[in-house]
């Protein structure tokens, strides 16, 4: 790890207060979400009342596996 | 860092991203028995890997036509290149786990996924490529320039709530790594790369992070016990933002 060249600002807005506060239990990995990803995305697609709250709870406190798997919904919905 | 791998001799392949959507309808059967095609040998091999590359290369498109806001090159031609090599490093690892295929998706829907893992690492490492990743562990502030009509008292004193707790019940292990990812915005991947990590190593850290914060706000009054789902800003705060800030139901004051 290297010095940034400028200062970062050691404050903490609200959407960090947020993500840090997120409550992602029941737990789930990221790679136990990427294998889950498949059957949620057409799930998501072909049964909006589909509900798998690991799934979700991992969705919210993982932006890199949330934006892959709502990428995936999108695919299939314009498939 | 390193220098962007490029191989383009599958351009030819490779339909402009903002294309990929309207490419390759999957149509409503699964037109083969994929693992058994990609498994087996002679023309109905090649056939099936050219059609699984294919199938990557528009899920590879999809994917960096997404981000293509991130990327430091949004050209046609460097894009082409990031979704040729997305497809071809996913079709490497589709087919590295094809025994593990049980069937409970479509497996086309199986394999995008490989592919638009690929592409959005990539667009990420692309877009952090140049820019430092310090590791910091600093005391935080509530923001004094908060945005926005719903944001109030009650908001700047739940964030120095954040802050203390930070101070008091994480590791400085996990306090860099929560202010990395979550205050820096430093994307997850890209951070387990140069930490020679893996994306599920920081996310479990990241998950402790957050259990060991809301059960201290719990114990602080500043979140109710029962609360489930994601933390909203609280109604009302137990103190005043300019009382000193110890909570009536905590047992610990603050440092
Ligand atoms: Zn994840």
């Amino acid at each position: 790890m290297s010095q940034t060249p400028g200062p970062r600002p050691d404050v903490l807005t609200d959407p960090a207060v947020e993500s840090l506060l997120q409550d992602t239990t029941p737990w789930l990995s990221c790679e136990e979400c990427f294998e889950r990803m498949d059957t949620y995305a057409e799930a998501a697609v072909h049964d909006p009342q589909h509900l798998d709250e690991a799934m979700t709870a991992h969705l919210r406190g993982c932006s890199a596996c949330d934006e892959e798997a709502q990428s995936l919904i999108d695919l299939l919905r314009a498939s | 860092m390193t220098a962007v791998r490029r191989d383009s001799s599958r351009d030819a392949e490779a339909p402009p991203a903002s294309q990929a959507d309207s490419r390759a309808p999957v149509g409503d059967p699964e037109p083969r028995d994929w693992v058994s095609a990609l498994g087996g040998t002679g023309p109905e091999q090649s056939t099936a890997l050219r059609e699984l590359h294919a199938l990557m290369i528009r899920a590879a498109g999809h994917q960096v036509w997404r981000m293509r806001a991130a990327l430091p090159d949004p050209s046609p031609g460097a894009v082409d290149v990031i979704v040729n090599q997305a497809a071809d490093e996913a079709m490497t690892a589709l087919l590295g786990k094809l025994h593990t295929f049980q069937g409970r998706s479509r497996f086309t829907t199986w394999a995008f996924k490989f592919a638009i893992l690929q592409a959005a690492t990539e667009v990420r490492r692309l877009q952090w490529q140049h820019r430092e990743v310090e590791l910091r562990d600093v005391e935080l502030r509530p923001s004094p320039a908060h945005e926005g009509p719903e944001l109030s008292a009650e908001g700047i004193d739940l964030a120095g709530a954040v802050a203390r707790a930070m101070s008091r019940v994480l590791t400085p292990y996990q306090r860099r790594i929560a202010v990395a990812l979550l205050v820096d915005g430093v994307p997850i991947d890209v951070l387990a790369e140069r930490l020679g990590s893996s994306r599920g190593a920081l996310y479990k850290t990241l998950h402790e992070v957050r259990t060991r914060l809301r059960a201290e706000l719990v114990a602080t009054g500043y979140l109710p016990v029962s609360q489930a789902g994601p933390a909203r800003l609280p109604q009302a705060s137990p103190i005043s933002p300019t009382d000193h800030e110890v909570s009536p139901t905590s047992s610990a004051g603050t440092r």
